[in-house]
């Protein structure tokens, strides 16, 4: 019945081979194998987004991705961001907009909040929202979310 | 039972098989038949799978099929989706967008964009809830499903495909091939209002609604399209069947509102009652008929 497979996955630039069951989420093996412990769980249904990576380029909810699927991508979650234990533009524009609170959404945020900057620069406030959509936070309200993801860009535009 | 399971984190055990092309997946089904589930963009079935909705003995992952990844467009056929194409791909399509904008307009109303990245067209119909999107849209636009099994090919009109919340005339060999919506009809406009709370939320009602040749009686084209009224997605014949009649078209209009109320059999549920539910469809349908024809 159980099937054990290797895959391989080059997670925030390093080349990583893990063994996981059929039946392992993702999710699970960022965390518990990989202990990754940005990436977090929350309703695993794919509706909060706090399980958000960026995968093959494109934001992916990890906790309806099988691990097995994975096999042979490219990941990358916050742990990845920051070069020598400094906070990037995006983090730090969440700081300064006090675009979190409990955190426990933070670092899904942070990872869509790069993907724009990165891949839709010049998108609208709409395009911003549509794509902040996709993940939920409890405590902040959005508009502290938001401006976070103004002002990153205005410090990424600033420093290049 | 339901709600003690859906507290479970882990998914039940399976085994995993990634077919490298679609007849050694026909042979899966072929063997396996219903122990089988296949997963595409997985953002149902993992859910399904999680709260024990669906038990799977193999989950067959289709992604390594590269006749399922097709898209393409041509004239005399209209435009071919393949099974393993991506909501999110549809929506950078500029072709889907100009030509097919109803179904368009959908997409975009459909979970949020890093679920689209995953879900698949396919998957959206094959999941077969009433309340699927991507539904009403492509009964509107006429569109066909091609089911593949290791007996052979057949094409289903998306119009006969549903049979009831979670049922189809699909046979436990079969899979969904490709998606054909054929050309729209010349000149066509409409769109998909969909009644809700939040975009990523469920549908309380959608209504697609397609609309040509408005002046001319005989040669007019209304479709209606309908998600979360029924137990299945529902297209209505005798709406278009009524706008050919050359008569006044707030008559019309009013004729088909009562038909439309008619043919819906909508639920009370989570999201809305039976009575809000109706009151949207009257509202909706009036307000999109008076909207193209008025």
């Amino acid at each position: 019945m159980v099937n054990s497979l290797t895959i391989r996955l080059k997670v925030n630039g390093t080349e990583k081979s893990v063994n996981v069951e059929p039946n392992e989420r993702l999710l699970d093996v960022l965390r518990n194998k990989l202990y990754l412990s940005s990436v977090k769980a929350g309703c695993l249904r794919g509706e909060c987004g706090t399980c958000t990576i960026i995968m093959n380029g494109k934001l992916t909810k990890s906790c309806l991705v099988l691990a097995v699927e994975a096999d042979g991508s490219e990941i990358t979650t916050v742990e990845g961001l920051t070069k020598g234990g400094e906070p990037t533009a995006t983090q730090k524009a969440f700081i300064e907009k006090f675009g979190f609170q409990c955190g426990f959404c933070t670092p899904a945020y942070v990872l869509v909040a790069h993907w724009i900057i990165e891949n839709m620069p010049g998108a609208t406030d709409k395009e911003i929202k549509e794509l902040l959509n996709a993940v939920i936070c409890r405590c902040t309200g959005y508009k502290q979310i938001l401006e976070a993801v103004r002002r990153a860009r205005e410090i990424r535009e600033g420093s290049t | 039972m339901a709600s003690v399971l859906h507290f479970r984190t882990t998914l039940p055990n399976f085994t995993y098989r990634r077919p490298s092309s679609l007849n050694e997946l026909l042979q899966l089904k072929a063997e396996l038949g219903g122990e089988a589930s296949l997963l595409a963009g997985g953002t149902d079935l993992l859910v399904d799978m999680r709260s024990g909705i669906r038990r799977p003995k193999v989950v067959v992952d289709v992604k390594g099929i590269n006749e399922l990844h097709l898209l393409e467009h041509t004239r005399d056929r209209g435009l071919v989706v393949g099974a393993s194409v991506t909501l999110g791909e549809l929506g950078r399509n500029e072709l889907v967008r100009f030509k097919y904008p109803v179904l368009y307009g959908a997409i975009r109303k459909l979970a949020d964009p890093s679920l689209r990245e995953r879900a698949t067209l396919a998957g959206n119909i094959a999941n077969a809830s009433p309340a699927a999107d991507s539904v009403p849209p492509l009964l509107v636009y006429g569109a066909k499903l091609e089911l593949a099994s290791l007996r052979g090919r057949r094409q289903v009109p998306l119009r006969e495909f549903f049979t009831g919340v979670k049922k189809t005339v699909m046979r436990e060999d079969e899979v969904i091939t490709k998606i054909i919506i054929p050309e729209p009809p010349e000149g066509s406009e409409g769109e998909y209002f969909k009644a809700v709370r939040t975009s990523e939320d469920l549908a309380v009602v959608g209504i697609a609604a397609l609309f040509a040749n408005k002046t001319e009686p005989r040669e007019r084209i209304v479709r209606l399209g309908f998600a979360s009224v029924a137990p299945t997605p529902l297209y209505m014949d005798s709406v278009e069947e009524l706008f050919r009649r050359d008569a006044p078209i707030n008559e019309l209009i009013k004729e088909a509102i009562k038909l439309v109320l008619k043919e819906v059999n909508p639920i009370t549920d989570v999201r809305a009652t039976k009575e809000y539910r109706l009151h949207l469809v009257k509202y909706v349908t009036a307000y999109l008929l008076r909207k193209y024809l008025g």
